[in-house]
This record gives C-alpha cells, sequence and structure tokens, in this order.
C-alpha cells in the first residue's frame, strides 16, 4: 500500500491513482464529505476487489463518481427530475439516483436496476476521473456499517489485515470537515425523494406524489434498501398513517417483496399483529405487521409487547401509528421511519420523515 | 382406525378432541371470546395465555366425553400453522410434553387443510360407509370461508391441494367482522351481522361489485369495507342509523361479500383447463411440474370454515349449483360441516386430517415440530 499525502505534488497523486485504477486497484480518496474508496467501475476484477473490501453489501448498490453531466450521460438515463439535480446541486454533496444504462459492472446498480452518480465537489478526483476516462467507485471507504470515516485512522481502525492489504494507494487529505455524507436523491419514482440526508430544510418531511399502488411498493423497496445499516444494527421501524384505503398496506407488501417474502400481506386488524420470517441474502429476522387501529388505551399497546420487537434484523411496520404515538417509548437508538399518506387533489401525497435525519 | 387425539390453539379458540378416522367422538372448544370482545379483536399475547390455562382441561373433558384412556390414543395431532404465532406455540407445547410422557406419535396439521376437509367428518354412532364413497366425489373443490381465511382450493386426492384462488386483502368474515365494529356490534360482530342480515331489507343499499373485472378467481373484501364505511359515517351525520338501517345494511353487505364468492365460483366451475390456472405465482410451476395436480372436472364442494355456518352463504352456493345443473346437467353436491361446531376454529377438523396423515404415515419428529404462522395449503 502506496500513502500519498495531499500536500504532495497534484500531478504525480493523479498519475499515480489513474495508473492504481489501471491495474484493477483500489484507491482510497478524499472528498467534500467523507473519506471513499475508489475502483473501476466498469471492470468486474477492480469490483471483485472492492466487494472483497467492503464486506457483506446485501445488495446494496455502490455509486460512482463522474466529471461532469455529460459523462454521467453514458452511463444513465437522465430525465427531468435528475436534470434539475445536475443543474442546481451539482457538483456537490448529492449522490443521484438514476436507471442504469448497464454499462458498469452490474454488481454496482441497485437491485432495482438503478445507479447512483457522484460529481464530487473536489477537483482532484473529478481530475482523476478525467484523466482515468471511466468512472470509479464512489462508497465510502468504511467496511460496511462501521463509523463514517473522516480521517484514514477511522479508516484503518475497523479493517482486518486483510482488508487493508487490498488497499493499494491512499490519497491523505489528513481529518475531514465534519460534513454528513451526500444526500441520496432517487429521481426514478414520479417525485425525487431522498432516501439519505433530506432536501428540505427546518427537518420537514419529504414529499412523495405516488402514482399508484406499484410506486408505493417500490417506495417500500427503496426505504429499506437505504435502511439495510439500521435494520442490522438495531431494527428498522415504519410508522404509517393516514385514513382508510390510502395505501399503508400497500406499503407493508412492498417491504415484504422487498425482503422476499412471498406470502399474501394481509391486514392485520384482527389479530393485531401478523409476522413472518424472512431470510434475504445473508440477513435473516422477522418482519411484523401490526395495524393500531383499534389500540384506544396504552394498556392495550402493551399486550403488543413493541419494544421486544424492534431488535437487530427486525422490521417492523405499524400502520396507524399516531394512534399510539404518545405511548410507545422505543429506544432512541432506533430509526423510525414515518410516511403520512394523504389525498390532495385526487393525488396521492405521501410524506417522509425520520426521527435520525 | 386408530384414535387420534387433536389440539388446536391456531386462534382464539382453545380446543381438544378424540377423532377416529371420520368419526369425532368428542370436540371440547373453550372459547375466549369473553376476554377478547372487550377489545375488539384477539391481542396474540392475551390469547397465549388464555391458551396456557384452558388447553389441559379441554383436553381432560375431550379424553372424558370421548370415553377414552392414554392407552387408546395411537397419535397426537397439532396445529402448526396458520395462526398467531404465540398462540401456536401453546397447543404445539403441549403436544410436545404428551407425546413425550406418553410416547406417542405427533401429526404435524395445516389448519386451513382441515377446514377444507371438515365436511367429511361424521358425528358418532354414523357408519364410516362414505370412505368408500368419498373417492368417487373427487376432485373436488374446497371452500375455505372464515375470519382468516377466504380459500378455493381444488383436491384431486386427499394430502394433494392447489390453491387457484384466496382474498388478496381482508377475509370474508373479516369484513362482516370489521363493519359489524364500526356499528359497535362488539366481538365477533360476523354472527351478530348474519341474524340482522335476516332482519334486513333486499335492495336498500348497493355495494359496489369487486374483483369482476379480475379473470382470475382471487378476491377482495377491502372495497367492500371502504365504501361501508363511508356510508355509515353518512347515515350517522344525518341521523339516519337507526335499527332497521342497520338490518338492511347488514343484509346488503352480507349479501355483497357473499355474491361475490359466488361469482368467482361460478367462474371456477365453468373454466376450462383448471390446472392451469395455478396460484399465485409462476414460481409454484417449478414446484409442481413432477406433480401437478390433475383436475378435469370438480364432482364436489365443500364448504368449511367458520362462515360456512352462515345459512344465506350456503342458500346462495346451492343455487350456484342449481344453475349449474340447468345449464350442464351436472350435478354438483355440496357438503358442508355436519355441525356449527365444526365450522368454526376446532380440533375434530385436526384429528380428521390426522386420520389421513396416519394412514399414509406422516409423523413429525418432536424435535422439528414448529409453529409456522403463516403456512401455506401447498406446504
Amino acid at each position: 500500500m502506496k500513502i500519498l499525502k495531499l500536500n504532495s505534488d497534484s500531478t504525480e497523486i493523479i498519475e499515480e491513482a489513474v495508473k492504481c485504477l489501471e491495474n484493477n486497484g483500489l484507491v482510497i480518496y478524499p472528498t467534500e464529505t467523507v473519506y471513499g474508496i475508489g475502483a473501476s467501475a466498469i471492470s468486474s476484477k477492480a469490483i471483485d476487489k472492492l466487494l472483497q473490501y467492503k464486506g457483506r453489501r446485501e445488495g446494496k448498490p455502490l455509486s460512482i463518481a463522474v466529471t461532469d453531466q455529460t459523462m454521467a450521460d453514458k452511463y444513465v438515463e437522465i430525465n427531468e427530475q435528475a436534470l434539475k439535480f445536475y443543474k442546481n446541486f451539482l457538483p456537490g454533496p448529492f449522490t443521484v439516483i438514476s436507471k442504469s444504462k448497464n454499462v458498469v459492472d452490474h454488481r454496482v446498480n441497485s437491485e432495482f436496476g438503478t445507479l447512483g452518480i457522484r460529481i464530487p465537489d473536489y477537483p482532484l478526483i473529478t481530475d482523476i476521473v478525467k484523466k482515468f476516462g471511466s468512472p470509479i467507485t464512489s462508497t465510502s471507504a468504511n467496511a460496511s456499517g462501521k463509523k463514517r470515516p473522516y480521517k484514514i485512522e477511522d479508516v484503518f481502525a475497523n479493517l482486518s489485515e486483510k482488508q487493508k492489504s487490498l488497499v493499494d494507494l491512499v490519497i491523505d487529505a489528513g481529518e475531514l470537515p465534519k460534513n454528513e455524507p451526500s444526500v441520496v436523491v432517487d429521481t426514478t419514482l414520479t417525485t425525487p425523494i431522498a432516501l439519505r440526508g433530506s432536501l428540505q430544510k427546518n427537518g420537514k418531511a419529504e414529499v412523495l406524489w405516488s402514482n399508484d399502488e406499484n410506486e408505493t411498493i417500490e417506495l417500500a423497496g427503496r426505504l429499506m434498501l437505504n435502511h439495510l445499516n439500521q435494520l442490522q444494527n438495531n431494527g428498522l421501524v415504519f410508522a404509517l398513517n393516514g385514513s382508510l384505503g390510502m395505501g399503508k398496506t400497500i406499503f407493508a407488501k412492498g417491504v415484504a417483496k422487498f425482503i422476499g417474502i412471498k406470502e399474501t400481506i394481509s391486514s392485520p386488524t384482527y389479530s393485531y399483529i401478523n409476522e413472518y420470517d424472512y431470510k434475504r441474502l445473508e440477513t435473516s429476522g422477522t418482519f411484523y405487521h401490526i395495524d393500531a387501529w383499534k389500540i384506544d388505551d396504552q394498556k392495550e399497546l402493551e399486550f403488543l409487547n413493541i419494544n421486544e420487537l424492534v431488535k437487530k434484523n427486525n422490521v417492523v411496520v405499524i400502520e396507524w401509528f399516531s394512534q399510539i404515538q404518545e405511548w410507545l417509548a422505543l429506544n432512541e437508538k432506533i430509526t423510525i421511519v414515518t410516511l403520512d399518506f394523504e389525498e390532495e387533489n385526487q393525488k396521492r401525497k405521501i410524506l417522509i420523515s425520520e426521527n435520525h435525519k | 382406525m386408530p384414535k387420534i387425539l387433536a389440539i388446536d390453539t391456531s386462534c382464539d379458540d382453545s380446543s381438544a378432541a378424540i377423532v377416529d378416522g371420520l368419526v369425532v367422538l368428542s370436540n371440547i372448544v373453550a372459547s375466549q371470546h369473553q376476554i377478547h370482545k372487550q377489545f375488539g379483536g384477539v391481542f396474540p399475547t392475551l390469547a397465549k395465555q388464555a391458551h396456557k390455562e384452558n388447553i389441559a382441561p379441554a383436553i381432560n373433558l375431550a379424553m372424558k366425553q370421548a370415553q377414552v384412556e392414554w392407552l387408546d390414543i395411537e397419535a397426537i395431532a397439532v396445529t402448526v400453522g396458520p395462526g398467531l404465532a404465540p398462540a401456536l406455540e401453546v397447543g404445539i407445547n403441549k403436544a410436545k410434553e404428551l407425546a413425550t410422557t406418553y410416547k406417542k406419535k405427533i401429526i404435524a396439521i395445516n389448519h386451513v387443510e382441515a377446514h377444507a376437509l371438515s365436511p367429511l367428518a361424521l358425528s358418532r354412532g354414523k357408519k364410516e360407509k362414505i370412505v368408500e364413497k368419498q373417492a368417487e366425489n373427487l376432485p373436488s373443490l374446497a371452500v375455505v370461508i372464515s375470519g382468516g381465511h377466504s380459500e378455493f382450493i381444488l383436491i384431486d386426492k386427499i394430502g394433494h391441494y392447489q390453491k387457484i384462488g384466496q382474498t388478496i386483502d381482508d377475509a370474508a368474515g373479516e369484513c362482516l367482522d370489521k363493519v359489524g365494529r364500526l356499528l359497535n356490534l362488539g366481538y365477533p360482530a360476523g354472527p351478530l351481522m348474519e341474524k340482522f342480515a335476516k332482519k334486513g331489507r333486499p335492495g336498500k343499499f348497493n355495494f359496489p361489485k369487486a374483483m369482476t373485472s379480475h379473470s382470475d378467481f382471487d378476491l377482495s373484501f377491502s372495497g367492500l369495507k371502504t365504501s361501508a364505511r363511508n356510508l355509515i359515517l353518512d347515515l350517522e351525520k344525518n341521523e339516519k342509523l337507526d335499527k332497521q338501517t342497520i338490518y338492511d345494511l347488514a343484509f346488503s353487505l352480507q349479501e355483497a361479500v357473499f355474491e361475490q364468492i359466488s361469482y368467482k365460483l361460478e367462474r371456477v366451475l365453468f373454466s376450462e383447463n383448471l390446472e392451469k390456472r395455478i396460484y399465485p405465482s409462476r414460481d409454484f410451476l417449478r414446484h409442481l411440474e413432477k406433480d401437478q395436480i390433475k383436475v378435469t372436472e370438480i364432482n364436489e364442494i365443500w364448504l368449511g370454515g367458520g362462515v360456512s355456518a352462515n345459512m344465506s352463504l350456503r342458500k346462495v352456493i346451492r343455487k350456484l349449483l342449481q344453475k349449474y345443473y340447468k345449464l350442464t346437467g351436472k350435478k354438483i353436491p355440496l357438503r358442508v360441516p355436519y355441525s356449527k361446531r365444526l365450522c368454526g376454529d376446532n380440533a375434530a377438523m385436526i384429528g380428521l386430517v390426522a386420520g389421513f396423515k396416519f394412514a399414509r404415515k406422516e409423523f413429525a419428529r418432536t424435535e422439528d415440530l414448529d409453529r409456522k404462522p403463516n403456512l401455506g395449503i401447498l406446504c
């Protein structure tokens, strides 16, 4: 492994990095958010190596760094929504998800056939990509599920010797300012929605206009995919609100579909709670589908034992969440994604917010 | 035939029975309605507690009524699913415990299969002459309609099934229960809805006919539930929700639910190449390639599940079968459970299926026995 300090000659750094990428090597590099790890996105050998480095991915996509919109256009289908982001927010700390043109190695795509594009606001990196002539992966340099890396020591602290040995080059820029990871915006649904970070100020909810049931199902899958770490650490809660027939159960079906549950998901109103064991790739857990419509007081809520259900690898979808919100005290570490289903001008509006955003 | 002790704790009734082949020697059902009625639904944790208290007395009573001793019993049958996981657990643990203590074989039973075969049960004293006759009557179509299930299941021989349609949202009984609750009829509201429907006048309300545009055999009742809810809100607002209006509404809603079942049933009866209508996804094709169900025609309809006790539902289906007879010249008999108790959740139907499994030597290993809350009919 070679370590280059950023204050050395940038021409030399670029040359070294390009040489390394051409040999299917792995480069750890600084960005305006966290340290990233780059491999040639079109080389299956390089991606093999990267996946070995990152460890369990569970189908999580890797995004790619490009120099500009023209270059991005070769790898993804840029629709009107995406175009707005390219114009207004890039280069910058955003990952814009579009439909992949399948030029990159298929493992770089998400399982929905989408691909995240990043144009870092960090000239050194775009210079490297420009010189290299094709995109590099732009995933954070930590092993899957580990601490966000703001300095090289953060990266190495959680790596095994074997993982360390896979890294060919490190570009060390010292300690980076503690900026949040990039906001991940999915532009493949009707309205762009932030899957990580937020597009809204003051903690306001993201708004998605869902056209049909399929889109609600898709949304559930995207949200699951983006919360796999939370799911695997402490468990995940989806809190759903909205009146009858708004699509809450459809969303639950989407969650079930994502984790590979084959059974028909039907409303648990009669017995309050349905449970389904699942196994998706390497993760096994339980999906609990709760209907809180008839829960009228705290005593009834206690019969459900929700606190015991929310744990590592379990996903809990609660319909009519507002019914029990005031009495439910979950561990603060647990991520709760709240979705409010509304109807406006005969269109379905879904407001999405999260306690940890 | 061997005498079997059967246990069912799948939902909110703790039940034990002694069954001898198709003959039900005893069938004890300890209802938990008193516990759940205050809430309007079944909390799995409360159901579990009640099962724990009820199941041993239920077993004792079942043995006493059937006048059997442990020596007479050859196997213990227990429901492993589908049902509420914590509730199933109680019955399974009890079965394991008894099987170990008394050195009996264990038979794992699918609750839906039991509802499907429940019309075959015979009351004590009847001879089992029907057993031979039964083979002639296959293939049959089981229609299981209850608070938790609404399914069409093809049967070409006992133990060999193919689900061809099911509800994609609420079960039929669930729909009636839920709307009953909106009308403050308590829990479970279904049976009360039936009583009220009898006093209702036809044609006062019109509910949409669901799923007629879908060419499959699936059912959907959540739309009915939504329109009933809107209707009730509207009637309440205009202060028109009097007694007779509730009767009329119950009538129309029940009619709409049963009409849908009958409509899809008609579609099944008149369908060609039924065996190609595999449910629900192409994944099952692989499973079935070797062992494809072969159904050229349906010779009987077996109606099971809690709602099968409803006389209006039976009437609607009989009317359809008469129509079928007029058009095709073929008589398809409707077979229903011999008692109301056999319609709802009960252990006798579990013992009945166990009799068939006993003959096929399909025993479960105690250590493998586990709850399967979402067990399907294919497993």
